[in-house]
Order: C-alpha cells, then sequence, then structure tokens
C-alpha cells in the first residue's frame, strides 16, 4: 500500500510537488495513512493549539476547544477566528459582501463577463479575523445561505478511521 | 449461491426479475456474495476482465474510422460496452461514457416490456433507441445493440452510443434548442428492431434519409457502430470458446459485484461521513425569440440545489428535493439522463481504476421527485437539451465529493466540477448547395473546474467525455458553410480562485458561400453564472451573449488589408467585431435563435470555463504575470481580483510582479472587505424584509412559488432560515 512521508504530502497539498510526482500519486492507489499526517500538516500552520478533528474547507477546521468548554467541537479559521459548533452553519457568524450593483459585478466580471443582479447575487463569506475570503456563493436574490458540510464524525472516528473521538462535555 | 449457468430454462425476463430480487435479499449484484472466482485464481479473473475491456476499446476505435461524422471521428463523441443478458455494463471503452448506464436501461426496458415474445430477440438482430424515456440522455445520442448467443442462448449483449450531429428537429442540429414537447424534438427511434441477419433494414435506412437534414451522419455512424457491436460481439464469442460459458457467465458477474464493493469502500477511503449540501442555479431566455410556442412563452430561472448523504457503510444518496417543474422547453431530462450524469461522475471522479462498470451505479441511490425537470411526469416532455440542466446538476455533485475529498487530505482528487457550455447548432444550404445540418462539437473543449491543488484545464475538458476534443478547424470548415476568422482563448473566462478555473474560448466566422444559415444555440444559461467555485473561489462567468454583424464590410476590409476581427478581444465593452467591422451589428443575449445568416455575415460564439478554487489573493503572483502574458486573464483582472501589481515592460511585451506593492495591495485588499462587509447575521435581519415583501423580478418569484409548491421540505426551510409566518407564500 502506498504511503508518503510528511514533506511530500505538505508539497502535494500545497501544489508545489512537480507535476510528475503529482500525477504519478494521483494514478496510484491511495494512501491509507493519508488522515493524520495531513492533521499534522495542517496543524502546523494555524495558529491555535486546539487539536483538528476535521478540516472542512479552505482554513475552516472543526476543532476540539482546548479552553472552555472543554473539548467542544468548534468551527475555527486557521487565524483562530471562533465561528461556533459545528452543527451550526459557520457562515452565520462570517461577514458578507454581496455584489448586487453593476459597479460591484463589474469589479470581478465586467463587462459582457456580467450577471443580472436581479436574477443572481455573489455572495461573499469573509472571515471578521483576518479577511480571507472563505467561500462564495452565487444564488438568486432571497435563497437561503447553503449549510456545506454537516460531517457524521462519530461514524468517521469510530467506524472509519478506528481511532476514539476526543469527548466533548455537554 | 446459485450460479448463472444454472438459469438456461428460465426467460431473460424472468432470469432479470430473479438477479433483482436476489440483490434485494442479499444486497450484492445478482447474489453474488463471495468473488470466488477473483480468490481462486486472480490472474485469470483479471486476465479476462483486461481482454474484455481492450475489446471495447478496439471496437471504438475502428469505428472511428468508418463512422461519417466528424462528431465521431475527430472528437470522439462515441462509446461502446459489455452487458450481461439482463443489461448490466460489464465493460466499456472510452469516450461517452454517461451512456453505459443508458444503454443498460434500454435493454432491460426491451426485456421488461417482453420483447422476447415480440418483436423478439434473435441472433443477428439489431435493435435502436433514443428515447430518452426507455433510455439514453437526449434525442441525438441513438444507440444501437446486438444481442450476444452462444449456441441457443442469450450470454449478452454489445451497444455502441454515438451523438449524431443532426436529428431532424424543429431547429437544425443534434441538440434541438427550440423543441417545447417531444413532437418537435425530432426522428425518434423507440426500441425499435432495425436490422436482422447482421444488417440494418433497408426501410429503417430509407426513413433516415428522409427525415434528416444531413442523413449521412446518422446513417454512417449507425453502421460504424453495428460494425462496433459485432466486432465485439464475435470477439467475446471466440473468448467464451476459450475460457468456457460458465466461467465467463460467473467471472462477467464478479466483475460488476466488485465494482460495486469497489465503490463502497472507496466511498469510505476518500470522503467523510455526513450530509453535504450545494446548488447552483440556470436562467432560461425566450422573451422576443422567434419560434417560441404559447405554451413556452416566457423566461425562466431554475435553481438546482442538491443534497448528498454519505452512509455510514458507503452508499451514497443524492437528493434533488427542491429543484423546479418540469417545463415546455429542451432541457429537462430524465432519469435515465440523471444516471448517466451520475455514472459519468463516478466513473471520474472515483472509479478511476479497477473495474469500472454497473457496480458503482449499485452503490448509489437517487432521488428525483416526479414532476421536476429530474423526472417529468409523462413521456411527451422535451429533452433534446437535456444537458443544460444535467451538467451543473452533476458539476454540484463533484463539488459536494470534492469538500469530502478536502476534509479526508485527499487535496489533489477536488475538482470545483466539470461546466455547462452553450454548443452551436446549424442548418440551411451547405457551401456546396444542398441542405445540411451540423451540431459543431467544438464545445468538448470547455474550461474545466479548478482542482485542489492546481489550475483548471484550459480549452480541454467536458464532463459528459474524458477524452474530449474541439476537432481541427479546417475539417468543420468541410462541413459548414462558414470559415474560421479565429480561434482564441477567452480572457477571464476562468472563475477567480488561488488556483483558477480552467479557461474558455472564443470561435469568430465568416458566413461563407450561403443564402440562408440558421443557427440555433443550445445549452446556455443566461444573466446567472451555472458554474460555481470552492472554498473562496469565484465562479466562471457563463457566456450568455452572442455578436453577429450582417451585411458586414468584410469584403472590403479583406481588400483593403485592414485588420479582421480574430476574437472578441480582451476588452470586455466593446468586441472586436463592434470595434473593427462596419455593418448591422447585434449583440443577442440568450440563446441565439435569430433569422438566417448569409455570406459575408459574422458570427462569435464562446464557450465557458470553470470555477475558481481558494481565495484569489493567494493566488501565487507569478503564476498571474504568466496568466497575463499568455492571455487567460486581464490585466485588469489580475490588479482587482487577485491584488497583484504589475509592471508592464511596452517594448518587450513582458508583465513582472511588483513583489512589494503586491503584498501592499494584498493587505489593503483585506482591510477594504472588512470595512464593506456586514456581519452576516444583520444581513439577514434586512434581506428578511425584502423576503417579506417578496420584492423580487417576476422570474424569481415565479422560481419560489415552484419550488416551494412541490418541495414542501424546500418551503419549511425557507420560512424557517428567514423567519417567516407558516402561512408565508411567495
Ligand atoms: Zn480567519
Amino acid at each position: 500500500m502506498a504511503s508518503y512521508n510528511h514533506d511530500t504530502i505538505r508539497d502535494l497539498i500545497d501544489g508545489r510537488l512537480p507535476w510528475q510526482s503529482t500525477r504519478s500519486i494521483m494514478s496510484q492507489y491511495k494512501d491509507d495513512d493519508r488522515f493524520f499526517k495531513y492533521i499534522d500538516i495542517l496543524q502546523e500552520r494555524v495558529t491555535f493549539n486546539d487539536p483538528i478533528l476535521l478540516p472542512i474547507g479552505e482554513h475552516l477546521y472543526i476543532v476540539a476547544k482546548q479552553g472552555e468548554p472543554q473539548g467542544e467541537r468548534v468551527v475555527k479559521c486557521g487565524c483562530s477566528y471562533e465561528f461556533g459548533h459545528y452543527t451550526r452553519n459557520w457562515k452565520l457568524k462570517a461577514m458578507i459582501n454581496v455584489r448586487d450593483d453593476e459597479e460591484e459585478i463589474a469589479e470581478i466580471y465586467p463587462g459582457r463577463h456580467s450577471y443580472d443582479p436581479d436574477w443572481m447575487e455573489i455572495r461573499e463569506f469573509i472571515c471578521p479575523g483576518c479577511a480571507t475570503l472563505l467561500e462564495v456563493e452565487a444564488a438568486a436574490p432571497g435563497y437561503p445561505i447553503v449549510f456545506d458540510f454537516l460531517p457524521d464524525l462519530e461514524t468517521f472516528y469510530r467506524d472509519w478511521l478506528g481511532r476514539e473521538l476526543p469527548k466533548e462535555s455537554k | 449461491m446459485t450460479d448463472a449457468s444454472e438459469n438456461e430454462t428460465m426467460t431473460i425476463k424472468e432470469q432479470l426479475l430473479e438477479y433483482d430480487r436476489r440483490f434485494r435479499e442479499t444486497g450484492c449484484y445478482a447474489g453474488i456474495t463471495e468473488l470466488k472466482y477473483r480468490e481462486d485464481d486472480p490472474l485469470r479473473y483479471e486476465s479476462l476482465h483486461t481482454k474484455l475491456r481492450s475489446m471495447t476499446i478496439s471496437a471504438r476505435e475502428m469505428a472511428r474510422s468508418i463512422s461519417a461524422s466528424p462528431g465521431v471521428r475527430e472528437v470522439g463523441e462515441m462509446v461502446v460496452a459489455l452487458y450481461t443478458p439482463e443489461g448490466d455494463a460489464i465493460s466499456l471503452s472510452t469516450g461517452i461514457m454517461v451512456h453505459v448506464h443508458t444503454m443498460s436501461r434500454f435493454i432491460k426496458w426491451m426485456i421488461q416490456n417482453g420483447y422476447e415474445e415480440s418483436p423478439g430477440i434473435c441472433p443477428g438482430d439489431i435493435f435502436a433507441n433514443n428515447d430518452a424515456f426507455i433510455g439514453t440522455v437526449q434525442v441525438p445520442d441513438v444507440m444501437v445493440v446486438v444481442p450476444i448467443f452462444h449456441d441457443d442462448e442469450l450470454v449478452g449483449w454489445a451497444g455502441t452510443v454515438a451523438h449524431e450531429l443532426e436529428v431532424g428537429g424543429i431547429t437544425p442540429g443534434g441538440d434541438v434548442y427550440l423543441a417545447q414537447e417531444r413532437f418537435t424534438e425530432g426522428l425518434f427511434v423507440t426500441a425499435e428492431k432495425v436490422g436482422f441477419n447482421d444488417e440494418l433494414r433497408r426501410d429503417y435506412l430509407i426513413r433516415l434519409e428522409r427525415n434528416l437534414r444531413m442523413p449521412i451522419y446518422w446513417m454512417f455512424d449507425d453502421k460504424a457502430k453495428v460494425a462496433a457491436n459485432l466486432e465485439l460481439r464475435d470477439q467475446v464469442k471466440e473468448l467464451i470458446d476459450d475460457v468456457g460459458l460458465d466461467y465467463y457467465k460467473r467471472a462477467t458477474r464478479e466483475f460488476i459485484e466488485e465494482g460495486r464493493r469497489a465503490q463502497l469502500s472507496r466511498v469510505k477511503q476518500l470522503m467523510v461521513p455526513g450530509r453535504y449540501r450545494g446548488h447552483t442555479f440556470y436562467g432560461h431566455l425566450t422573451e422576443g425569440k422567434p419560434g417560441i410556442l404559447p405554451l413556452s412563452d416566457g423566461n425562466l430561472l431554475y435553481s438546482i440545489p442538491l443534497e448528498l448523504e454519505v452512509r455510514g457503510d458507503g452508499q451514497m444518496h443524492l437528493d434533488f428535493d427542491g429543484t423546479g417543474s418540469w417545463g415546455y422547453h429542451s432541457m429537462n431530462c430524465t432519469p435515465a439522463g440523471m444516471d448517466g450524469g451520475l455514472f459519468v461522475t463516478l466513473t471520474q471522479s472515483m472509479n478511476y481504476e479497477g473495474k469500472v462498470n454497473d457496480g458503482a451505479w449499485l452503490a448509489t441511490d437517487m432521488n428525483l421527485p416526479s414532476g421536476t425537470w429530474t423526472n417529468p411526469d409523462r413521456h411527451t416532455v422535451a429533452t433534446a437539451t437535456s444537458w443544460a440542466l444535467l451538467l451543473p446538476a452533476f458539476g454540484i455533485f463533484q463539488r459536494l465529493l470534492s469538500r469530502g475529498f478536502v476534509s479526508r487530505g485527499f487535496k489533489e482528487e477536488a475538482f470545483v466540477g466539470q461546466v455547462n457550455s452553450p454548443m452551436v447548432e446549424m442548418g440551411g444550404q451547405s457551401q456546396y448547395g444542398d441542405q445540411f445540418g451540423m451540431a459543431l462539437f467544438e464545445c468538448s473543449a470547455a474550461g474545466s473546474g479548478a482542482l485542489g491543488i492546481k489550475d483548471g484545464i484550459d480549452t480541454g475538458y467536458v464532463g459528459w467525455n474524458p477524452e474530449s476534443d474541439m476537432g481541427n478547424m479546417e475539417v468543420w470548415e468541410q462541413g459548414i458553410p462558414m470559415l474560421y476568422l479565429g480561434r482564441s482563448i477567452t480572457a477571464d473566462s476562468g472563475g477567480p480562485g488561488r488556483h483558477r478555473g480552467g479557461t474558455s474560448f472564443t470561435s469568430t466566422w465568416l458566413v461563407h458561400n450561403t443564402d440562408e444559415l440558421t443557427i440555433a444555440t443550445s445549452e446556455h444559461s443566461s444573466r446567472v453564472f451555472d458554474n460555481a467555485g470552492m472554498c473562496g473561489g469565484y465562479p466562471a462567468p457563463t457566456a450568455h451573449r452572442h455578436f453577429t454583424v450582417r451585411d458586414s464590410n468584410i469584403q472590403q476590409m479583406v481588400e483593403e488589408r485592414k485588420p479582421l476581427p480574430h476574437e472578441l478581444g480582451s476588452d470586455p465593452h466593446m468586441s472586436d467585431m463592434e470595434r473593427l467591422v462596419e455593418g448591422d451589428k447585434n449583440v443577442i443575449e440568450g440563446p441565439h435563435i435569430d433569422k438566417p445568416l448569409q455570406s459575408g455575415d459574422l458570427f462569435a460564439h464562446s464557450y465557458n470555463g470553470g470555477g475558481g478554487y481558494g481565495d484569489p489573493i493567494e493566488r501565487d503572483p507569478l503564476d498571474i504575470a504568466r496568466d497575463v502574458e499568455n492571455g487567460y486573464v486581464t490585466a485588469e483582472i489580475a490588479e482587482r481580483t487577485h491584488a497583484v501589481v504589475l509592471d508592464h515592460d511596452e517594448e518587450r511585451d513582458t508583465w513582472r510582479v511588483d513583489e512589494e506593492a503586491t503584498v501592499a495591495r494584498r493587505k489593503e485588499i483585506r482591510g477594504s472587505r472588512l470595512s464593506k462587509a456586514v456581519p452576516v447575521e444583520d444581513w439577514i435581519e434586512s434581506e428578511r424584509d425584502r423576503v417579506l415583501e417578496r420584492d423580487f423580478v417576476d422570474e424569481v418569484r415565479k422560481m419560489y412559488q415552484d419550488t416551494m409548491g412541490i418541495s414542501s421540505r424546500f418551503a419549511e426551510e425557507f420560512r424557517e432560515f428567514w423567519r417567516l409566518p407558516e402561512d408565508f407564500a411567495m
């Protein structure tokens, strides 16, 4: 079974591995020990010490909180900004910029590339802590904000990874 | 467990029902609970699989060189597959793999509908179908299958599909945009016996000849399909003689069960269990266009929400609850088409090695709410351009899978998704003076969505055919009364992101040697973007404008050796056609449905790029300099969206990154983002008033009325999200 070291996986996920090596990894059987190596790499990059349980996007992690309430599974940005419990949509605690007028649209989609703001708007979800653009929605006006991902952490850890999921105090 | 060989006394229909029952009872394909042959002699087993696979591939390659149509010959719009007697796919070639499961539906339909008794299934018979309610995606996808007999026993089917370039519908070409009901979609062949003794019936060929604008494509493609099927059939028969019938029957079923198990274990290996959600939108413009029938008169906005549930056992459940009703337009899709979309996505996202067959499909299920465009409740609904909604729908599926890949650490597999990209269909008088019709298949080379670790593919990918190609301009010019003025990269057509979406291209043509050229484009969203980004990447813009110049002064420009419009150009406000040429200039929003063009007129059409991945201001500035230098991104977008400051050396036409200024600019952007943005909770509060007042344009309001009416779950979630009174209705 394939297995790669820390630096190879780091370069791979950063898109810095030479294409030939990347391609060969993509064509190979997958390395079953990837997940915790990946978590270790991400853990080195974030500004907090709470252990990462699961990444859910770029810069977004479900962590087990070290502070109070201890073990609480919250969503954090890599900059430490906390978005609340993972079972609630993190976007509701973000900042938003909506592009629904000509000038705002033209900044990204000028002229013939534009859309009709009566039919669609671009919603940018921004981290209040570090101003990273975390997610972009293109939606009809009035469409509810999407809750992208609600993982089944218990099943994932217990049945798929064969590891104990750190307890969350109620 | 009973072996397949013990069923010789059963009819195929009984056998099909029996295998379905065993699947329900054991959860394993055909009741195969152990992979006996695989365990006993893996080498023999794998060798059979490899042989069958190479037979399908070589049959396809051979057929491509027989075919008359550039769609098959140049861009490879064809697939060959081998089936069990009950119609389950065992092995398939490369090409338009979307049809592997739709053809399976067609075979099963014939068996379920008593074809064994009438019209009979005999050695040498040839059956054809292009009815999507029986099993295909759309009218141009014409499938031909032949039974494989060993002595007197039906032991399988060989099947081939090609996308036909002309189907004789209300508008010329293959994807009949203006079809608004079944009755205008073109020529239907509904699970018909079209040949015997290995030959197509003469009366069938005469029907094709007299009902199509350009019969040679379909007729010769059908001959190529028959040839591929016979080649595959004869090779399989030889192989059966070699390995023995009992071995063949059991082993090929084990392949499918192995495929099913592999899919479940791959989900567990690459994904994370849980609930994933996403959506996209699609705008359909009809207002003011000629040829729209009274029933379909009106613009439409479709919302396409998708929920994916990944269960603890690796089973995936897709749910399209909350999407809109079918309509009097050509973009509806049948469950067979949706199956095809699912299959082709799975083969590329998860089943990239090992046994690619119907097993993967068995490990996945879908909710296609009745009455929606995904499952129309009457068979007279038009599905001629179902890719229009099907592609964006399964683009969402790819993004949902990719969320799981990113969570799991397999970022190299994350893919922002296939794109929906518009297509040019045409007909009228050819450059040779005859009647003609053509689907210009260069659309098979759109931009792809970005990957989690790199940019999307530029001008080289579509979802339905992973081997896609745009074909040579010179070859297309042989079949259409137009000359290429240019084919060029469309700057800024990929969605911005840390990894940008693949860019697409624009073609410009001079209409040549014809008095009448009708162009009817299909499959494009208007006013909204249907190819989204992810993780901070932006959607790709949708190419929803066509540029024409009638009565142009091009002849004079050529004589005076003036610069010609070879592209739309990098100015998004003024195209080169508008800037350089004199004449009657038009910009047409949405599908090009307009009065015919003639010699000397100009036409430009753009394809779509893919969505981006990650925050664009995290993009490597050097990559942006390279993008600008090569025309993928304009300097304006580089500066505004990616926040890169570039110096232009006008003499050498090179671009250099001003690193210090870029760092400063990116810092400034972060600051201005936060000063412009508002907390989401405040935004919801203010938007709530708008929702309460129903302050939306008609198309948006109608979309909500429709989806809230058809889905009580969506209606409830909508009211809950905006905290609306229980009796709130749009
Ligand atoms: Zn942050």
